[in-house]
Formats: C-alpha cells, structure tokens, sequence
C-alpha cells in the first residue's frame, strides 16, 4: 500500500509564476476590455479593472499552486490537487512506464521541467507535474527506478536511499552518448520532410480575421468567378502558374525544415544501464528515457530517396500508449546512416539486425492479392461512369497509377524467422523493417480470407504490446504450408523465449 | 479442434434473430410512406429487407458456429473463427496477462460461458472463445492461472 501521508512536496514555485504570465494576456487584457465595452463605462475603468483582474489571477494561480502536492512514497507516487474537493491519485511504481521530462520556453527561463508520468493507460496524462526543478526531476525519475527495482526484488537500495544520494549510479551514463544529430544533419533531414502545415496557418489566420475581412473568404463563387475573370483578361500565363506551383513548394519545405528544426534540434541518445535517454527540441526540450526491458521490438524505415542516399530511421516500440494512438512507437535515430542504425540496434540487445540476403520474399501472388481489392472498385466506378461522362475515361490513367503504386510498395515483403527474431520488411515509399525478439510476441494468428482462401495463400500475424494499429509487422500472403510452418516454428519458440 | 457446445448456437440464433427484428422495423415503418409516396406496394420494403435477412440470420449463425473451434494444448490455446475471413489465434499460456469468465443472461440461460484471455497485445489483445460450459470454462481458467503463475514476469 502507498503510504497517505507521504505528498509532502509542492511544485516549484515559479511555476505559478509561469501560469501567471501565460494567462495574463487573457486575464488582464482582454476580459476587461470586454468587460469595459459590456458595461459602457468609460476608458478611466479600464485600469482599476485591469488591476483587480490580475489580483484575482494571481490569488487563483497561487491558490492551486498551494493546494497541489505530491510526494514519493514506498509503493508508488502519491499526487493530489483540488482547491475545494480534493482529488488522490496514486500511481504504483510497477504501472509507471516512462517519465518524460519536457521544458518549453519559459521553464528553462525559470530553469523547471515538466515531468510526466505515463503508465499506458490510453495515453491519458495520469500524473503530470507542470513544473519542478530540474534537480527534482532527476531525483523524480531516480526514485521511480528504484522503486521498481526494489519491487522486482533485485536488492537495490531503497526509495528513500535512492531520493537523498545526489549522483545515483543509475544515472551515470554507461555508453555514453551513441547517436546525436548537429545541426546541418537537423537541416538536410528537414529537406526530405515536406509539409503543408503552412495552409493550416494561413487558414488559421484568415479565421481570425474574419470579421475584418472587407470579402467573405469562405466563398468558393468568389474565387472561381475571379479566376474565371483573369483568364478571360489573359492574366493566367503559364509562367504564373509555374511560379505559384514553386511558392507552394517553396514553403513546403521551409515549413518542413522550420518545422523538423523545432522537433529535431540537438538530438541526442544515450546509453545507460536502464535504457536510452533521447533529448530533443529546440523551443520546448523534451527528454524521455526508454527502459530497455520495455523495447518490444525496433523498426527501421526509410524511402526511396532518402535510401538513394544511405538515410535511415530506427524507432523503438515500447510498451506504454504514445501519444496520437500512433502506438508506443519512440524514434531514436530519425535520420541516421545504416552503420549508426546498426550500432544502436547492438546497444539494444537482444535486437540484431537480420544478416544480408537473409530474407525470403512471400509468395509471388501477394501484389496480385493486394491489388485486387484496391483495383476493382476504382475501375467499376470510371467505367460506368465513362459512360454518363466521357470525360471520366481519363480516370483510367489514374487507376493506372494507383495499380503501379500499389504493386511497387508490395513488391519487396520479405520476411525471416531467424532463431529468437522474426524480421518482417515490406514497403517501396516507405521502406519498413520490423526486427521483432519472439519473446515480445504475445500472440500469433493465421488468417485467410476468401480470396486469399482462392489463391492458396494466408497471412500470419504477431501481435506485439504498444503495437500501432495501422503497420503492424504482418506476414502477408504466404503460401499455405508455408505460412503453417512459419506459426508452428514461432508457436514452438514463444514458449522456449518467455 | 473441438466444436462449441450445441447451447451456443442457439445463443447465437436468438441474437441474429433479435438483430433481424430490429431491421426489420424500419422497414415496415417505410412502407406506407413509399406506398403513399411512389405508390409502391407497402409490403415491398419489408420483402427487400427480409430477403436481404435470409443470409445473415437463417444461415449465418450455423455457419459462424461451426467455424468456430479451439484446441486447448499443453502450453497454448488455439481458437479458431471466422466464415469468410478465417482465422486461428494461438495464445501461449505464458503471454496470459489475466483471465474473464463471463455469461450473460442468454447465455446462462442455454449454460454455455465464454472464456476471455487478456494478453499484453495491441491490436488483438483479448481472446474471446465463447460457447464452452460453465465447468468447462472455469477448469479452463484454473490450468492456465496455474501456469501464469509458475512464469512470472
């Protein structure tokens, strides 16, 4: 049992400070300005309005800073807030699966972190500090380690041991740092991350101003009769659309660039004894330590072009929900060369990269199966309706396309069952590689729909804990005996790797 | 693989039945409107609808319920399901995170029980296999606890 009297400690007090000034503009700005306008009083009142308001906030900001502790206690982590009712959570050291510690702008102005403590339950913040120092933050992520560790039973030092030691062996790095990304590394990595982030800052932006737009710019009349009305003028020359086609990309990938620089800037992976730390950001820093019993399996990905030049990305699947029900999914090497990617993947044993040529291609009707379904409907749809409008003939090219990419993307599935490690790889734009230990499968299927049923073929899947919904590592389209061979041999193996 | 007990196909029976009344209100309810409307026999929706019904609650549940098999081997379950698209799950013991026994009221009434296997996976992270005796579920659960519990971790 957790302790009750153990939430002793407050958050730093610079964080009311911090909330203070992030809701000043709204508290002490514009509320009274409104609230001026509402009641018809003049300018005079704006100031002793100003002023109560900010009283006011502070008062509240200070109130809920006083009212929120939190504390260590031998069984888990002990949180409680509430100005009127209170509210106590506690968090069992064995749930927690990661501390994040995250700084945004004015934390390291004021030198705090955010510290988060996930647990996996979907992806909820379940015990969030916002904010401790930096000092607490370590000790925070100290003590949660020690406390599992002293659950598992492996006789280290207990919580209240591993609160007060200022350098805790746990901490002290053991490989030291084995990945990091300088900034001309950030910026090329961000040229092959193309985004159109910047429409949704130009909508953004018109949405604001609405009221004040002399136009109505939702009104799709409006720009198709323009439109109509400068090409009738001759005003649309082709080197008007050539250049508007380069601004749109032009921003895309200065948006990209900006955009992976906020992210990427200053990565940096290190080894420890309990897992890999991964620091990151450029505004906001954000700092995660993956526990090596946590990595479930490794991913390698990458594309065509960022393959033409020896680019790519390793991320780890750990146990707890992520963020945007992406899985558990933690990039630890975004942009990397393929011997980086291999000396992480031989710091994270029992991960191991498959040997060269190691891999078998799946059954040669695969891309017939895969097309088949995503083939059909489109060319039903344009067929008939190439008969009402002949003009949809021309979707055919497009179908075209479709078929081209879908068949190139299936091409290259190939998998492995090599020892203690399934390898599973498919993809053409994105090139995945799925390293997965047998000891992380929690279970395994073979499936056969009716068309696969027809082609003699069926798909072995594995599940994995934190796995992503959308890529999971499939076995698609083996041949029957094949694919009962491939569960058999991983059906006998789960149960020699626990 | 051993077949469910005979209890579960009628549990399965009664719900595609219950199912098929449900659709079959709108359709009634449709009628006279499209009479009155199009002048269309008020009885011809409700034909569609119980014509389009004959699959999936007359055939379907015998159908479903012989897809469905499990064989409960030494360190593994495998439970088989499916019609169209089939499948068989094998959960090794030892990935068992916890077990549910569960019974609703039709089931109870036709003593069948499904058994329920929580593994730590994501994407098929419970295991139903439904259709077994109550006894059978629970002497079920009891041997695969007992291995949960010889391999921690």
């Amino acid at each position: 049992m957790i302790d009750a009297s153990v939430a002793d400690r407050r958050l730093h007090p610079g964080t009311a400070a911090i909330r203070f000034v992030k809701a000043l503009p709204q508290a002490v700005v514009l509320l009274p300005f409104v609230a001026m306008r509402a009641s018809g009083a003049g300018w005079w009142a704006l100031v002793p309005i100003m002023i109560a308001a900010a009283a006011l906030l502070g008062f509240f900001v200070g109130l809920r800073w006083w009212r929120f502790r939190y504390g260590v206690g031998a069984g888990g982590i002990v949180i409680e807030h509430g100005l009127i009712g209170r509210t106590r959570r506690s968090i069992p050291f064995d749930r927690v699966q990661d501390v994040d510690i995250e700084r945004g702008p004015l934390h390291r102005l004021f030198g705090l972190a955010k510290v988060r403590i996930e647990t996996g339950a979907g992806g909820k913040d379940e015990g969030v500090l916002d904010s401790v120092d930096l000092a607490e933050a370590d000790r925070l992520r100290t003590a949660v380690r020690a406390g599992q560790a002293a659950l598992r039973g492996d006789g280290v030092a207990g919580v209240a041991a591993a609160f007060d030691p200022p350098a805790p062996a746990d901490a002290a790095p053991m490989g030291g740092t084995i990945f990091a990304m300088d900034t001309p590394r950030v910026l090329l990595f961000g040229l092959f991350n193309f985004s159109l982030v910047y429409l949704a800052g130009i909508y953004a932006v018109l949405n604001f101003f609405d009221d004040v737009l002399p136009f109505g710019w939702r009104d799709a009349k409006l720009y198709v009769g323009e439109a109509r009305h400068r090409v009738e003028e001759g005003a649309v020359t082709s080197a008007l659309i050539l250049s508007i086609v380069l601004l749109a990309a032009g921003l895309g990938i200065v948006a990209g660039v900006a955009q992976t620089l906020a992210r990427e800037h200053g990565f940096r992976l290190t080894a420890e004894r309990a897992g890999f730390r991964r620091e990151r950001g450029l505004f906001t820093r954000t700092e995660i330590v993956i526990p090596r019993r946590r990595v479930q399996l490794g991913l390698v990905e990458t594309g065509p072009l960022r393959r033409v030049f020896g680019w790519f990305a390793l991320s780890f699947q750990t146990l707890s929900a992520g963020q945007k029900g992406e899985g558990g999914r933690q990039p630890v090497a975004p942009f990397a060369r393929e011997d980086e990617v291999a000396a992480i993947v031989a710091d994270a044993r029992p991960l191991r990269l498959p040997l060269p040529d190691s891999l078998r291609p799946v059954s040669r009707k695969h891309v017939l199966r895969a097309l088949a379904p995503r083939i059909f409907f489109p060319l039903l749809g344009v067929t008939i309706g190439g008969f009402f409008l002949p003009q949809l003939w021309f979707g055919y090219g497009l179908v075209a396309a479709l078929a081209v990419f879908t068949a190139l993307e299936r091409l290259r599935h190939r998998f492995a069952l090599d020892g203690d490690m399934l390898f599973v790889q498919r993809g053409w734009w994105r090139q995945r590689l799925w390293v997965v230990p047998v000891a992380s499968a929690q279970t395994v299927s073979l499936s056969r729909s009716v068309l696969q049923r027809m082609l003699g073929l069926a798909t072995v899947a594995v599940d994995t804990a934190g796995a992503s919904l959308l890529s999971a590592p499939d076995v698609e389209d083996l041949r029957v005996g094949e694919a009962v061979t491939l569960r058999d041999a991983l059906k006998a193996r789960m149960s020699c790797y626990a | 693989m051993t077949s469910l007990e005979p209890g579960q196909l009628w549990v399965m029976r009664i719900h595609a039945v219950s199912l098929g009344v449900v659709a079959m209100i709108p359709a009634f309810a449709l009628g006279p409107f499209l009479n009155e409307e199009f002048g269309v026999p008020a009885v011809l929706p409700a034909l569609v609808m119980a014509l389009l019904l004959v699959w999936p609650v007359i055939v379907g549940p015998s159908r479903r319920f012989a897809a469905w098999g499990y064989d409960e081997a030494a360190d593994a379950l495998e439970v088989a399901h499916g019609v169209w698209t089939q499948v068989a799950t094998v959960v090794p013991y030892g990935r068992v995170q916890h077990i549910d026994v569960s019974q609703g009221a039709l089931e109870r009434a036709f003593g069948v029980a499904r058994l329920v296997l929580h593994t730590a996976g994501t994407a098929h992270g419970e295991v139903v296999l439904p259709g077994l005796t109550r006894e059978r579920a629970e002497a079920m659960r009891e041997r695969i606890r007992a291995h949960i519990r010889q391999e921690p971790e």
